[in-house]
């Protein structure tokens, strides 16, 4: 089962993003009218179609069976479906009182949760099963590791974080959690 | 157009097809006729027959409507398994449109309309059920048009025809029942046993051809007839709905019996797939339940608009559906419920509003229909897929179908502000824009608050919306056909942009996008003659599928795949139209044209904002996405795009594109540019590449071409040469506030070449090519030329720009106009950096740095060019900045002179200190005007240093005068002017310098300045104030060797023992020595003379061998100096301001200050220096100016302003007198004789003065004298009188006696003794011999 992590700027821009794969199997079901998709591409523009529309992922789990580690999901895909849930996380943190919102999206196989600090930065998780709790719990955690991270005088809101130090509590975190 | 509209099983399709050469215009405008008829009540259609198509007809007074849909292109042949699942997705009814305008060609229509209906509807299918072809009379023709007899179902519309849409009308009407009769026939075909069979054979049955199928149908009719269980429209099963449902299942059976075991051969070669009919052939016969049956009533009877009896067959499929639990038809069941969800929102639009109904408080309204849907949606999604391959696809489709019917719904309800009258209509007849309700604006300009005002009104949250549309989106997309792919992609986009969802609309608008250039890319590579044959796939973009690129491109659609492109990048962050397009001519360019260009200064200052926008969006997706972009625009392929998509990417995104991809859209956007030109594309690209301009400077005229602006008063006089010489060329004033401006406008000549230096970076990492680079100028007409630049890979590099001005006046130059290449050209400007343009430029950027660390605005709102827009507006216009350029005045055109050649070897010229020669210059003009007007001017190397130490006022007035002196009288150079000097065009002319060798010099600089002055007045109107010279500098290294060393001048008295005897002292004589000694290796003869007046001259000549030294000694005739001539002041050869004299000096030691001063001027004069090299020609002066002249000396060389003399007279009785005989100033007078002691005191002061005389005799005891000794008044005397007095003495012993006089003056109170001294010595006691 795959994570992934994405603080998001007001600006839309990923400060940092974090992919984790934890061993717990995905439990998710995929729909039989899933099966049995073509393997094959007319063009480069059909391959773009078939990444977009999750096929490639389920044709990798399928065929490999079990736990997916990384391989068959795009990066690029995954980040499509972040942004695109941005909209709807624009929307309801508008309307709802609480920095934690679970399971605000879904899109393809993916279930998006997003925490929204009081500075309307956005830290984004795409997962495949339902975690509220250790989901919360790791929310919680990284916006703590983020406010330290803020503290330092010369990080401003759209500053990337490349801290070692963070990056590795998060993933400590990560595999506590998730 | 294919919509997913929400009541889509409710409505009739009727196709609408183009038959003959109806041009497109005019059958648009009919069908829009037709279109007009939505719903036809159920009252106006006519019943004709009584038979068994009478069965869906409704009854004569009955309340509910025909829903109509109007199509124009049939579905396409892969959803023919559909026909009996969903008989509404079929055109039930085909109508042509066609035009004609002679009678002739109405059979030929008619035949025409019948291929092309048997052309899209496989031949033996159930559709269409009903076809009309309407011929409407073109204007034009004369003849009235009269139908053939041999021409069934045409119908000829004439022109004249009034009420032309009461006749469609009732046409439709017509066609309508025609319909529901079939339906009634295809009914009864499905409840014959052997069309059970048929419609229970696979999840997706189809109905063999017709003629194949009929006979049987004739054959069973008696046995079929009572099969039915209803009569009328009203089955009886709705009072019970399990005993009536379980009969005709007992009967069924039985009758499937026979018919399967009579043709078993027959049907399996009917059956689509042979592995379907193997597997599904057990079950055939065997379980052959009425359930499907029961559902395609239910379908029907929706389409009839008798929602009740509908409703009745649905709830019977269900029960039966729950009752045997038939697992393989999960789909049918979904189905089922897909219609009875749609019949309460038929329901509620026939009663005409909904608002009653709404008032429920517990559950919305809408609550079961969306429950039922949910549950199809759910069916839909696990249904197995029995049969290999083909059903996935339907079944996909139909899911997506749900879905979309589930989203619509909720989509309708939020837009049309709740359940309401506007929502029916909206669910049941979505109209022409299905994706852009009313209550919403077009173009994605809907406000957040618009988007959630309509929340609150409906109830319907928006990312419930979104909830229900999501499982749309799943990987089973790709089971689907190309374009049921793209028309539930589009839906999908079309909901989410409403909703204000625009990532998730972009999301799904790139799978659009693939999916359109999935089909072009395939359609190129297959036979273009196949593709022809095929209707073309109907897209967003009409006539995409028509794209060849080997024929001949057509660019239709291009443009719309391009805008939505660019919209799926700008909402991803990017901005492709970054670089515009500038147009030749028309189109897009005007439109762009319109949002007003931004002039070069609003550019200017644009720049300036853009280089510090923080960043926006995921970096990797844009790269991404811009990649895919380009992609796209290759493959349509549209090359002026791909430019424009890669320079932007270049300009935006440059931070974040690694070299690798900077390198390939440089050279893919290089490429296309190369080819949309070769091909002759109209539209060019504006510069791209940010600001390549970063500086410019006028490069420096060279010296000799520089023109110096003067007055013209300057000519008239001349008189301040000696003093601009001593101060230097120095502002008198340490601080200038005007100095600076006069610098700031360059002088530069007309029809003279102008070079000027352009800084230009390249951030990018290769090789960036300008095509062109000029100069951009206002002002006097420019003559320039355009240069192709190379930058090299992230470097600045340096241009020279050159031009000449045409006019005099001023040129500005505003800065550079760029073109890369194939681009348009643009202006960069470049204004100076004036201090209120930096502190413009400053505040600009702080404010933008202040707003970038803020996160005022998030999400899309963040968007670069969103929050410069939002800037523009907040902030009030400013007024147009007006912008300081670099400035040039141009001067009329001037002679230009150069040196052809001097007298100078290798510019070094070496003097002995003191020599004097001179040295010529050949000057050529080498312009086409004369030079009339020539100044000299020198420096050299101790000019400066004496300048300095004269401005800084430390000296003393002595060191001052001689500083000056020697600034003025000895320069290193003079010239003597001589009368004015022309110099015609290509004439040459000669100067004449004279050199001096001054001490110390080392190098010095001849200035010459010209100008043509006297122009002919015709092109100036007005005299001009000021003119122009140039200035041609020529420097000289100088060697001065110091050779011969004045030093230790001296003034010795000169002892009159050796002149006249009798006389009181040195009788107006001095001696002049001084050494002078050689440290040269040359002898040289060195000659002092002498001139003074009344005296003749006098010279005194050595030859000073190497190394010695040799004293010259020459006789002086002592001076006077009258008294107001040695108190003048120390003059100031320089009428400098300020000086305050430092010295604090008594007024007597002033005064000897002056008379040193003087006498020493005037020793100078008399005494001249003078050197000869002993065996050459050179020659010079010898300066005496660095001796000093001590108080000692002074008073050796002045003339005293009396004289005295004494002598002894013995006077004997006969009052002879005599002299005492003397010898050498030593008297022997007589022993105690009294002898006369005689003083003559001579004046020589030019003014009468008076004197007294003292005498001092010694030893004065021995001595006695009658009268005074001290005090003797002289008298008045004038000059060169002489008055004698004598004093009686007598000398009382022998011994030596000195004797001594001194003349004292007596002026006005003061007397001052001791101007002259006299004094004789008498010996007594020497016997008279």
């Amino acid at each position: 089962m795959s994570h992934h992590l994405f603080i998001v700027s007001p600006s839309d821009s990923p400060l940092y993003s974090l992919a984790h794969y934890s061993t717990k199997p995905t439990n998710s079901v995929a729909s039989p009218l899933s099966a049995n998709l073509p393997s094959w591409s007319t063009s480069a523009f059909a391959g773009t179609l078939t990444a977009l529309s999750g096929a490639s992922s389920v044709t990798h789990h399928t065929s490999g069976g079990g736990v997916r580690m990384g391989g068959g999901q795009d990066r690029h895909v995954i980040q499509m479906i972040a942004n695109a849930s941005l909209d709807v996380i624009e929307d309801v943190m508008r309307k709802e009182n609480v920095m934690y919102l679970k399971s605000v999206d879904k899109f393809n196989e993916w279930t998006v949760s997003a925490f929204v600090t009081p500075g309307n930065m956005k830290f984004l998780l795409l997962h495949e099963g339902k975690n509220d709790d250790g989901i919360k719990s790791f929310f919680i955690d990284v916006w703590e590791l983020y406010t330290k991270t803020m503290l330092n005088p010369f990080h401003t809101a759209h500053t990337s974080i490349r801290s070692p130090v963070f990056d590795s509590r998060v993933r400590a975190s990560a595999k506590k959690y998730l | 157009m294919e919509n997913h509209a929400f009541a889509s099983l409710a409505h009739i399709r009727i196709l609408l097809v183009p038959v003959g050469s109806i041009p497109r215009p005019v059958f648009e405008k009919y069908a829009a006729e037709i279109r007009t008829f939505e719903q036809i009540r159920l009252a106006e259609l006519t019943t004709t027959n009584k038979d068994e198509r009478a069965r869906f007809m409704p009854n004569p007074l009955s309340t509910g409507h025909l829903h109509l849909s109007f199509p124009s292109h049939p579905p396409p042949q892969s959803q023919l398994p559909l026909s009996l699942f969903r008989i509404s997705h079929f055109p039930l009814g085909v109508i042509g449109i066609s035009s004609c305008s002679e009678a002739d060609d109405i059979s030929n229509l008619a035949q025409q309309f019948n291929t092309l209906v048997s052309d899209l509807f496989p031949s033996g299918g159930i559709h269409p059920m009903a076809k009309s072809c309407l011929i409407f009379e073109s204007p034009g023709s004369a003849v009235p048009l009269t139908l053939g007899e041999s021409s069934p179902g045409v119908v000829v519309i004439p022109n004249m025809m009034g009420n032309k849409k009461g006749y469609i009308g009732t046409l439709l009407e017509n066609l309508c029942s025609q319909i529901l009769g079939e339906f009634g026939v295809l009914v009864q075909t499905l409840e014959s046993p052997l069309g059970n069979e048929y419609l229970n054979a696979s999840l997706m049955p189809t109905l063999p051809p017709r003629s194949e199928f009929l006979p049987f149908i004739d054959g069973l009719k008696p046995d079929s007839r009572p099969s039915i269980p209803s009569y009328d429209s009203q089955p009886e099963i709705s009072k019970s709905g399990f005993t009536l449902g379980a009969a005709p299942l007992k009967r069924n059976s039985s009758a499937a019996t026979t018919h399967t075991q009579a043709s078993p051969s027959h049907r399996q070669s009917q059956f689509g797939p042979p592995a379907a009919s193997k597997k599904r052939a057990s079950g055939i016969g065997v379980a052959s339940s009425h359930g499907r049956l029961f559902k395609v009533l239910g379908d029907l009877f929706l389409l009839a608009g008798r929602t009740e009896d509908a409703t009745v067959w649905y709830v019977t499929y269900s029960e039966a559906i729950l009752l045997f639990k038939l697992p393989q038809d999960t789909a049918w069941h979904a189905s089922a419920l897909e219609g009875m969800a749609t019949i309460p929102v038929l329901d509620a639009w026939a009663a005409g509003n909904g608002l009653n109904t709404s008032t429920a408080p517990s559950k919305e309204p809408w609550s079961d229909t969306t429950e039922r849907l949910t549950q199809a949606a759910a069916l839909y999604s696990k249904a197995p897929a029995s049969d290999a391959g083909h059903d996935y696809g339907t079944l996909s489709y139909l899911y997506c179908c749900c879905i979309l019917r589930h989203a619509t719904l909720l989509f309708a309800i939020w837009s049309a502000k709740g359940w309401g009258v506007l929502a029916f209509t909206t669910l049941i007849q979505p109209g022409p824009t299905p994706y852009l309700p009313p209550t919403l604006s077009a173009g994605a300009k809907n406000s957040t608050v618009t988007l959630e005002r309509l929340e609150i009104l409906s109830g319907v949250s928006r990312a419930a919306i979104s909830n229900t549309l999501a499982p749309v989106h799943g990987p089973w997309l790709l089971h689907l056909g190309a374009r049921e792919r793209i028309s539930v992609l589009e839906t999908t986009a079309g909901i989410y942009s409403c909703l204000g969802y625009r990532r998730k609309e972009v999301y799904v608008l790139r799978e659009v996008l693939g999916c359109i250039l999935d089909l072009i890319v395939c359609g190129r590579e297959e036979d273009g003659a196949f593709r022809s044959a095929l209707p073309s796939i109907h897209s967003k973009d009409d006539g995409i599928g028509n794209v060849s690129m080997r024929i001949s491109e057509s660019v239709a659609g291009n443009t719309g795949i391009l805008s939505l492109l660019k919209y799926v990048c700008s909402v991803l962050g990017i901005n492709l139209e970054a670089v515009r397009l500038s147009g030749s001519e028309d189109g897009e360019a005007q439109v762009e044209g319109e949002d007003s260009k931004p002039t070069s200064s609003q550019a200017y200052d644009e720049d300036i904002a853009e280089d510090l926008q923080e960043p926006f969006g995921l970096p990797e997706l844009q790269v991404g996405v811009m990649r895919e972009a380009i992609a796209v625009a290759e493959a349509l392929p549209d090359h002026i795009s791909v430019a424009q998509f890669a320079f932007s990417a270049l300009k935006t995104l440059q931070a974040i594109l690694s070299p690798g991809d900077q390198y390939h859209l440089y050279s893919t956007a290089s490429r296309a540019i190369t080819t949309a030109q070769r091909r002759g594309d109209p539209l060019t690209l504006e510069f791209w590449s940010g600001r390549p301009v970063i500086s410019i400077t006028i490069s420096p005229l060279p010296l000799i071409r520089v023109p110096v602006e003067k007055p013209i008063s300057a000519l008239s006089t001349r008189a301040q040469s000696a003093n601009a010489i001593i101060t230097g060329s120095k502002d008198p004033f340490l601080y200038n506030p005007r100095r600076g401006v006069e610098q700031g406008q360059t002088l530069v000549v007309q029809h003279e070449e102008l070079e000027f230096i352009i800084v230009l970076q390249n951030p990018y990492v290769f090789d960036l090519e300008l095509q062109s680079v000029v100069l951009s100028t206002s002002g006097v007409p420019f003559e320039t030329q355009p240069t192709r630049v190379v930058i090299p890979a992230a470097a600045f590099h340096q241009v020279v720009l050159t031009g000449k001005p045409l006019e005099t006046g001023s040129l500005t130059i505003r800065g550079c106009i760029v073109q890369a290449p194939g681009g348009a050209p643009r202006e960069f400007i470049l204004p100076l950096a004036t201090e209120a343009e930096e502190v413009r430029l400053s505040q600009k950027r702080s404010v933008i740095v202040c707003e970038t660390e803020r996160a005022k605005y998030s999400g899309l709102d963040a968007r670069p060019w969103e929050k410069l827009h939002r800037r523009h507006q907040s902030k009030p216009q400013t007024s147009e900045t007006v912008f300081k350029f670099l400035e040039c005045k141009v001067v009329q055109e001037q002679p230009l002179l150069r040196i052809r050649r001097t007298s100078v070897t290798h510019g070094a010229i070496m003097l002995y200190e003191g020599e004097k020669s001179s040295l010529r210059m050949t000057l050529e003009n080498v312009s086409s005007l004369p030079v009339d007007f020539l100044r000299l001017a020198f420096e050299d190397s101790t000019m400066t240093a004496a300048q300095q130490a004269l401005t800084e006022g430390e000296m003393s007035i002595f060191e001052t005068y001689e500083t000056e002196y020697e600034l003025l009288h000895n320069p290193l150079f003079t010239w003597s002017s001589k009368s004015t000097i022309n110099i015609k065009p290509n004439k040459k002319h000669v100067l004449a310098v004279d050199c001096f060798g001054k001490g110390g010099c080392t190098y010095g600089t001849i200035h010459i300045s010209y100008g043509c002055i006297h122009r002919s007045a015709l092109d100036v109107p007005d005299p001009p104030k000021v003119f122009h010279t140039r200035q041609i500098s020529y420097p000289i290294m100088v060697t001065v060797y110091q050779m011969l060393d004045c030093y230790n001048m001296d003034i010795l008295p000169y002892h009159s023992s050796y002149r006249t005897p009798g006389s009181s002292g040195d009788a107006g004589w001095c001696l002049f020595s001084v050494d002078v000694r050689n440290t040269y290796g040359v002898p040289f003869e060195v000659t002092f003379e002498r001139s003074q007046e009344d005296t003749d001259p006098e010279s005194t000549t050595t030859i000073i061998s190497p190394g010695s030294t040799a004293r010259i000694v020459l006789p002086l005739k002592k001076m006077f100096l009258s008294q107001e001539h040695v108190s003048r002041e120390i003059p100031t050869l320089s009428d400098r301001q300020f000086i305050v004299s430092k010295s604090k000096l008594s007024s007597e030691e002033e005064s000897m200050n002056r008379a040193l001063f003087w006498h020493r001027e005037e020793l100078f004069k008399c005494v001249q220096g003078r050197w000869r090299e002993a065996s050459g020609t050179r020659h010079g002066t010898l300066s005496l100016r660095k001796q000093r002249i001590s108080l000692h000396m002074l008073d050796t060389l002045r003339m005293q302003k009396a004289t005295v003399q004494l002598s002894i007279i013995h006077r004997t009785e006969d009052g002879d007198e005599r002299q005492v005989r003397y010898q050498d100033n030593v008297f022997y007078p007589p022993i105690h004789e009294f002898v006369y002691l005689q003083g003559k005191v001579t004046s020589l002061s030019p003014t009468p003065e008076i004197f007294v005389l003292d005498f001092d005799l010694h030893p004065f005891q021995h001595v006695i004298y009658e009268g005074v000794l001290t005090s003797v008044p002289i008298g008045k005397l004038k000059q060169g009188d002489s008055r004698e007095v004598l004093l009686p003495i007598c000398f009382l012993c022998s011994g030596r006696f000195d004797i001594r006089a001194q003349v004292g003056m007596i002026d006005s109170g003061t007397s001052e003794r001791g101007v002259s001294y006299g004094s004789l010595t008498a010996i007594l006691g020497k016997p008279d011999s």
